[in-house]
């Protein structure tokens, strides 16, 4: 297509009215012209229409003619471009092979990482009209997000002019013959909101949530129905034990339903069983607990934005009575259409991934484009003949460009393929390594190619079939047509000084990833070998219920393998603790993290007392008025004076406790965040309050499999979760563990194409110089001399790039310090490995094409002119 | 199907006529092109005249020749059209090949 024609076909296509209003205009001009002359002979004024229109042919035929003219032009010289490539392919097939091939490598995991995307944060969930599905939460002044009590979603219900429907949504997790087992207590309009029947039996309905307690119903979910209950095909009816309470199945989602949250559910029950199935305050009591999730249906006439301030407007009227603390300044409307929500945070967090992923493709791309431009410079002379001959240059471009489009076309399709096999390794890697605990809760969703999977595939080829192929099309047009002619092609041709420079830019980006690599690699190995302050051997750590918690510890003090059994209202690794205000007389106050602990907490860890003593039996009471200080916290309060028998005053709620110890540091939240700051523990008792830790004799997976079966026979529905603290170790560390392993693999695909770089350039280098060489070798120049001039080409190109990256590492480190808190950003080992792996791959890739240049024979390069 | 065809094989001929009739520098409306073709080809390629119309708009989109509007000697508003540099380079590729074609072809009547 010319540039002229072009412009033409767009003027045709968006002035439409005009260019045929100037088709009529120049027709008509013609037949008035005729006209005139045939007046001018003689003819009667009649006579001289007619004759006009007879000379000129019918108007509308040529006027359609015309027309066709504006589409048929590009479309006969872009099928001639076809045509010449296909057919210049036919003669190249390991070309086109190995620059497919490559794109496919690049253009594979980035397919693989938006497939799991798409199946994740794109496909919307299958039920009816996800897109007008929103979660409602209203907001206070400190930004606390809040959820809704019973009457809160019983006034909402009566709003018709926002939702047209709304369902009451209340987590359970508890456990089920030594499983995590997950469900939803909905009110009764939930299926039908949704759209969502059965495979087997019926849905919940809303008068299943007439009364409370009446009718224990229950909804399995598909994965669930098959997995625990064997997919028996009279599960309908059969009774199951939920929290020790039976409960009758009356029907299964369909496979594609797992529920509207991140996490997948096993099971959907009425709200009205609440008071059955979960712990704490009852939801209908005097207590009324903000516990509810709000999801509603938007009605089609309504904005997101107008409905948030009708929404707010309704909070602000819920909560006029309330404290000023707890009044509603904000309402929040959170799409649902998708089982992970597209938000900017979600981007942020996988920004490096993506990034580090398109590197990958971008590195393919210099290769391929390195590639192009070697067979361009093969081609000069048929270039600068064509070129000669008249063709424009802007066709020629065209005509590479042709060629790069449509060698994206099998590198889309091969990437498609090692995008399924990459997903599929990459599930495999991950059942194989996750820790044990942690695979119950995975969410395996459905990872169809669909249409968004596919637009994005030829997208992303297209894109790089521009990055590959663009440069090369113009340089490669930018030959001297004489020179070419003559069958010249010297070393100083502009392409090889573009071909170093794709290269360096090469060299620079493998660098810089195998650097970030490196810094994640060594950062995961610090986490695993970190010292947490405490041990975690022989642990297993319980939620449990209130109301099952005397059964529990009936049970477990008469074990025989139990040594002894201590209570924390945060299990050390399980996340982050509650934070109050503690203040000295006069001194600094501070933020502590709080962890309610018995005394045995410290013996069963093994965390060292620094000073003073634990907590005695007597003082087994949150409300006891002592508390033992981390060394850290101790240390930010008293700043050197001895704490022991110091008071310190506690905010919200305000009381004044007395240091009867401290102990050292330890990490309680996350590994990854390091020894928390500052901790203060209050006395607790295992019989009264908080999650069990138990010291177990023996093995502890064994000990934790028993006492689970143990429990539920004992104590049914007591616990609600049972995991080893090996385990919480081992699940804290995994994620890095995942971004290391896809790290190395990501660096090593960077270090591969590279390598292939690199050697494909030298290679060229070597063939472009045969002569020289073939010279210098005939005037007396030793092997080991040949060898040292090919492989100071590659290592001059290597270090150009190598000092770039460096400089990038440091400039991407610098970023990224703000954003990590543990992640050792400047890291000289990382530094030290990333350069020196490229440094020795571009030897490698050096070494054989100097070994075929120091093989060059004098003899045979002199004559081959 | 019939009409397309005949316009093909006369296509070549037309573009270069065109080109030719424009290489005098002369801005050219269509009527005056047409004219022009009947007086020189001696009213052989009389015949037809709205053929030319096609020919134009293709040349126009290769970029051989280009048109703007201007105002006529009885004037009127009408659609001249001017040789473009490419359009100089193509109608001496296509004179060369017509004089080879012309040659070779009269060297074969010769012979027989």
């Amino acid at each position: 297509m010319t540039l002229t024609d072009l412009r033409l076909r767009l003027r045709a296509l968006f002035l439409r009215a005009r260019v045929e209003q100037e088709l009529d205009d120049e027709v008509e001009f013609h037949l008035a012209m005729a006209r005139h002359k045939h007046l001018a002979a003689g003819h009667s004024e009649e006579d001289a229409i007619r004759l006009a229109r007879l000379d000129f042919g019918r108007v509308s035929s040529v006027k359609e003619d015309c027309r066709s003219v504006r589409g048929i032009i590009a479309l006969e010289t872009g099928m001639q471009d076809i045509r010449y490539a296909l057919r210049s392919f036919n003669r190249n097939r390991n070309f086109v092979l190995a620059v497919s091939g490559t794109i496919a490598l690049g253009l594979g995991l980035n397919l693989a990482l938006f497939t799991l995307f798409n199946a994740y944060v794109l496909r919307p969930l299958s039920i009816r009209d996800p897109y007008g599905l929103y979660a409602f939460t209203w907001s206070d002044s400190t930004g606390q997000e809040h959820a809704f009590t019973w009457d809160e979603y019983r006034e909402l219900l009566k709003q018709k002019s926002i939702f047209s429907d709304v369902a009451a949504v209340q987590g359970v997790y508890t456990r089920v013959e030594g499983h995590a087992f997950r469900g939803d207590l909905v009110s009764g309009n939930y299926f039908q909101m949704l759209g969502v029947g059965t495979t087997l039996g019926r849905p919940l309905l809303p008068k299943d949530s007439d009364a409370p307690g009446r009718e224990p119903f229950i909804v399995l979910s598909y994965d669930a129905w098959q997995s625990r209950f064997g997919g028996r095909l009279d599960i309908v009816g059969a009774k199951i034990m939920i929290r020790g309470f039976p409960m009758e199945v009356v029907g299964v989602t369909p496979r594609e339903f797992q529920g509207l949250g991140e996490s997948p559910r096993d099971f959907w029950s009425p709200l009205s069983m609440a008071h059955r199935l979960q712990d704490g305050p009852d939801l209908f009591g005097a207590e009324h607990p903000e516990s509810l999730e709000i999801i509603g249906r938007l009605r089609t006439e309504r904005s997101v934005s107008a409905a948030e301030a009708l929404l707010l407007a309704w909070s602000k009227q819920m909560t006029a009575q309330s404290t000023p603390e707890h009044k509603a300044t904000g309402a929040l409307l959170r799409s649902r259409a998708t089982s992970i929500p597209l938000t900017p945070e979600l981007l942020a967090v996988f920004s490096p991934l993506i990034a580090a992923f398109a590197l990958v493709l971008v590195l393919a791309c210099t290769n391929v484009a390195s590639m192009m431009l070697a067979r361009a410079t093969a081609r000069q002379r048929e270039i600068g003949i064509r070129l000669s001959l008249g063709a424009a240059r802007g066709r020629l471009i065209r005509q590479l460009l042709t060629e790069s489009v449509l060698l994206s076309i099998p590198a889309a399709i091969l990437g498609l393929i090692i995008s399924r096999l990459t997903i599929d390794a990459a599930l495999w890697t991950v059942f194989a390594t996750i820790p044990k605990d942690m695979l119950e809760l995975a969410h395996d969703v459905a990872r169809p190619v669909d249409w968004r999977v596919l637009g994005f595939m030829f997208f992303a080829a297209l894109i790089s079939a521009l990055l590959f192929g663009l440069a090369p099309a113009i340089q490669a047009t930018r030959v001297s047509v004489i020179s070419s002619v003559r069958g010249e092609s010297t070393s100083d041709v502009r392409p090889s000084r573009v071909r170093n420079g794709l290269v360096i830019a090469q060299v620079a980006l493998c660098t810089l990833l195998l650097i970030a690599c490196g810094a994640l690699v060594r950062t995961t190995m610090a986490m695993t070998t970190f010292d947490i302050g405490f041990h975690t051997d022989h642990i297993i750590a319980m939620e449990v219920t209130d109301s099952g918690r005397r059964r529990v510890m009936d049970a477990l003090s008469t074990d025989p393998e139990v040594d002894a059994i201590a209570s924390a209202s945060s299990v050390p690794l399980g996340g982050r603790l509650p934070v109050v205000s503690a203040s000295t007389g006069g001194g600094p106050t501070i933020d502590v993290a709080r962890n309610e602990v018995s005394s045995q907490y410290f013996d069963i860890l093994r965390v060292p007392l620094l000073k003073g003593r634990g907590f005695s039996i007597e003082e087994a009471s949150p409300e006891a008025p002592v508390a033992i200080l981390s060394a850290g916290a101790a240390a930010r309060l008293f700043a050197g004076r001895d704490p022991l028998a110091q008071t310190i005053r506690l905010e919200a709620p305000e009381r004044v406790v007395r240091i009867v110890g401290v102990a050292s540091d330890i990490v309680t939240c996350c590994i990854a965040y390091g020894k928390d700051a500052a901790v203060l523990y209050s006395p607790a008792s295992p019989s009264k309050t908080g999650n069990l830790l138990v010291h177990v004799r023996g093995e502890v997976e064994t000990e934790r499999h028993r006492l689970d079966t143990l429990l539920a026979a004992l104590a049914p529905g007591a616990i609600n979760d049972i995991h080893s603290l090996d385990q919480y170790r081992a699940v804290g560390i995994y994620a890095f563990q995942v971004a290391s392993m896809i790290g190395m693999a990501v660096g090593g695909l960077a270090l591969f194409l590279t390598l292939s770089g690199i050697y494909g350039v030298v290679s060229f280098f070597v063939t472009q110089r045969t002569k020289e060489i073939g010279i210098r070798v005939a005037l007396g120049a030793t092997t080991l001399m040949v060898t040292t001039l090919v492989l100071r080409q590659a290592l001059r190109l290597a270090s150009i790039g190598i000092s770039a990256g460096v400089l990038l590492g440091i400039g991407v480190a610098r970023v990224l310090a703000s954003q990590m808190i543990f992640l050792r950003v400047f890291d000289g080992a990382a530094f030290a490995a990333g350069v020196l792996l490229v440094l020795s791959t571009a030897l490698a890739a050096g070494y054989v094409p100097s070994r075929r240049a120091a093989e060059i024979d004098p003899i045979n390069t002199l004559r081959y002119d | 199907m019939h009409r397309v065809s005949r316009l093909d094989l006369l296509q070549g001929t037309l573009d270069l006529l065109i080109l030719r009739i424009l290489q005098s520098g002369h801005a050219l409306h269509g009527w005056a092109i047409s004219e022009r073709i009947r007086q020189i080809s001696g009213n052989v390629l009389q015949a037809n005249q709205g053929s030319l119309y096609p020919a134009l708009h293709r040349l126009e989109h290769q970029g051989w020749i280009k048109a703007e509007w201007g105002v006529s000697e009885l004037g009127r508003r009408a659609r001249f059209y001017r040789l473009t540099s490419s359009g100089r380079k193509q109608l001496q590729q296509e004179a060369d090949n017509w004089a080879r074609l012309a040659t070779a072809i009269g060297k074969v009547l010769e012979m027989a």
